[in-house]
C-alpha cells in the first residue's frame, strides 16, 4: 500500500507524458507504414478468361481447343496438299485491339532424323477476312526442317477490338513418305497486353 | 495504383496528431484523451493487418468502404476537437488556428486522396454517395469555419 502511494505522488510531467506519447506515435506510425508497404508490395495473380483466345472453327483437323492452348491432329497425304482452311480461330475479346505473333517452340521428329523426310511442308499462315496477313512455314529439305521466317518468330499483328482471325494449316507429304508416322509442333502465340 | 488501405493509415496518422496535440494542450482536454487517440491509432494498425491477413476475401469495394468509414471517422474526430475548442472551450482564436492548420487541410487531402482513388481506380463503388458525403462535410465545414470566424453570426441568424 505504501508504494503504491509512493507512485501515485510521482507528478508525470507534461514534457514526459508529451515523450512517450511521441515515441509510441513513432512506433504506431512506423508500423502502420510498414504494414502497408507489405500490402502495396503484394501482388495478386488471378485466373481469369484469355484476352486472345482459341476457338474452333469450321475445318478444325481434331484435337483439344481450349481457351488457352490447342492440340490440332492434322493429317498429311502422299503427293497432294492438304488445307485446312480455317483450322482454328483466333478471337479478341477485348474491346481494345492486341498484338500477337506465332513463335515456334519445337518440333519432333527432331532435325537430322530420317523421319523428317515423310513431310514436304507443314504451313500455319494466318488470315482475316482481308485475306493474308502472316505465316510460320515448316520445309522440309533432305532431312532437316527449314523455318520461315527464319528467326522461327513472325512479326506482331495487330488483331482488331473483337476481331476474330483465323488459321490456315497446309500439309503435304512426299510420294515416299510411311504412313502412320507422325510429326509434333509446338507453336506458342504470343499477346502483347 | 491507390490501395484503399491509404485511407486507413491516413486516418490512424490522424489519430496519432490528435494524440500529440491534445497532450500538448493537456490543459484544454480531460486527462485520458490523448490516451483514447493512440488507442484509436493503433486499432487502425489492427485495422490494416486483418486487411493484410484476409486480403484475397475481402473485395475491392468492401476494403473501400471500411477503410473509407474509418477515415470518417477520424476525421470527425478533427473537427469535433474543433468544435469543443470553440464551443465548449470558448477558445475562438484557438479554435481559429485549430481550423487552418489542422481542420482545413486533414479534410483537403482527405478529399483529394478519396477523388484520386475514385478516379483512377476507375472503381465500382457508387461514386455519387461518395460526391455526397464529401459535399456534405465541405459544407459542415465552411459553416463551422463562418461561425468561428464571426461567433455573432449565428445569433444574427437565430434572431431572424
Amino acid at each position: 500500500m505504501r508504494k503504491l502511494k509512493i507512485i501515485k505522488n510521482i507528478k508525470v510531467k507534461k514534457s514526459s507524458k508529451f515523450l512517450i506519447l511521441l515515441l509510441a506515435s513513432i512506433l504506431v506510425g512506423t508500423a502502420n507504414a510498414a504494414i502497408f508497404y507489405s500490402l502495396t508490395m503484394q501482388p495478386q495473380v488471378t485466373v481469369s478468361t484469355p484476352i486472345i483466345k482459341f476457338s474452333q472453327a469450321p475445318d478444325h483437323p481434331g484435337g483439344t481447343v481450349s481457351d488457352a492452348w490447342c492440340c490440332l491432329t492434322a493429317k498429311s497425304y502422299p503427293n497432294a496438299t492438304l488445307t485446312y482452311e480455317k483450322a482454328l480461330y483466333i478471337n479478341n475479346t477485348d474491346d481494345t485491339a492486341h498484338s500477337f505473333m506465332l513463335r515456334y517452340v519445337s518440333i519432333t521428329p527432331a532435325n537430322g532424323t530420317a523421319d523428317v523426310a515423310n513431310w514436304n511442308s507443314i504451313k500455319f499462315l494466318v488470315c482475316n477476312s482481308s485475306g493474308y496477313v502472316c505465316s510460320l512455314n515448316f520445309t522440309v529439305s533432305s532431312n532437316y526442317w527449314m523455318l520461315a521466317p527464319s528467326g522461327g518468330q513472325t512479326n506482331y499483328y495487330s488483331i482488331p477490338a473483337s476481331g476474330v482471325w483465323w488459321i490456315r494449316l497446309e500439309t503435304l507429304s512426299p510420294a515416299t513418305a510411311t504412313k502412320g508416322t507422325v510429326c509434333n509442333i509446338q507453336i506458342a502465340v504470343d499477346v502483347q497486353q | 495504383m491507390l490501395l484503399p488501405e491509404l485511407f486507413a493509415l491516413l486516418s490512424s496518422d490522424l489519430f496519432l496528431l490528435l494524440s500529440l496535440l491534445t497532450c500538448l494542450l493537456e490543459e484544454r482536454f480531460p486527462k485520458p484523451v490523448p490516451y483514447i487517440y493512440q488507442i484509436a491509432a493503433i486499432m487502425g494498425f489492427g485495422h490494416l493487418v486483418v486487411t493484410k491477413m484476409f486480403l484475397t476475401v475481402f473485395d475491392v469495394d468492401l476494403r473501400f468502404w471500411y477503410n473509407f468509414f474509418y477515415l470518417a471517422v477520424g476525421l470527425a474526430n478533427v473537427v469535433a476537437v474543433n468544435l469543443y475548442l470553440a464551443v465548449s472551450k470558448k477558445t475562438w482564436l484557438l479554435a481559429k488556428v485549430w481550423s487552418a492548420s489542422v481542420t482545413f487541410p486533414t479534410v483537403f487531402i482527405s478529399i483529394f486522396f478519396v477523388y484520386n482513388y475514385g478516379s483512377l481506380q476507375g472503381a465500382t463503388f457508387p461514386l455519387l454517395t461518395v460526391d455526397l458525403i464529401l459535399i456534405l462535410s465541405v459544407v459542415i465545414f465552411g459553416i463551422t469555419v463562418a461561425v468561428l470566424l464571426s461567433p455573432k453570426l449565428l445569433k444574427e441568424l437565430g434572431r431572424r
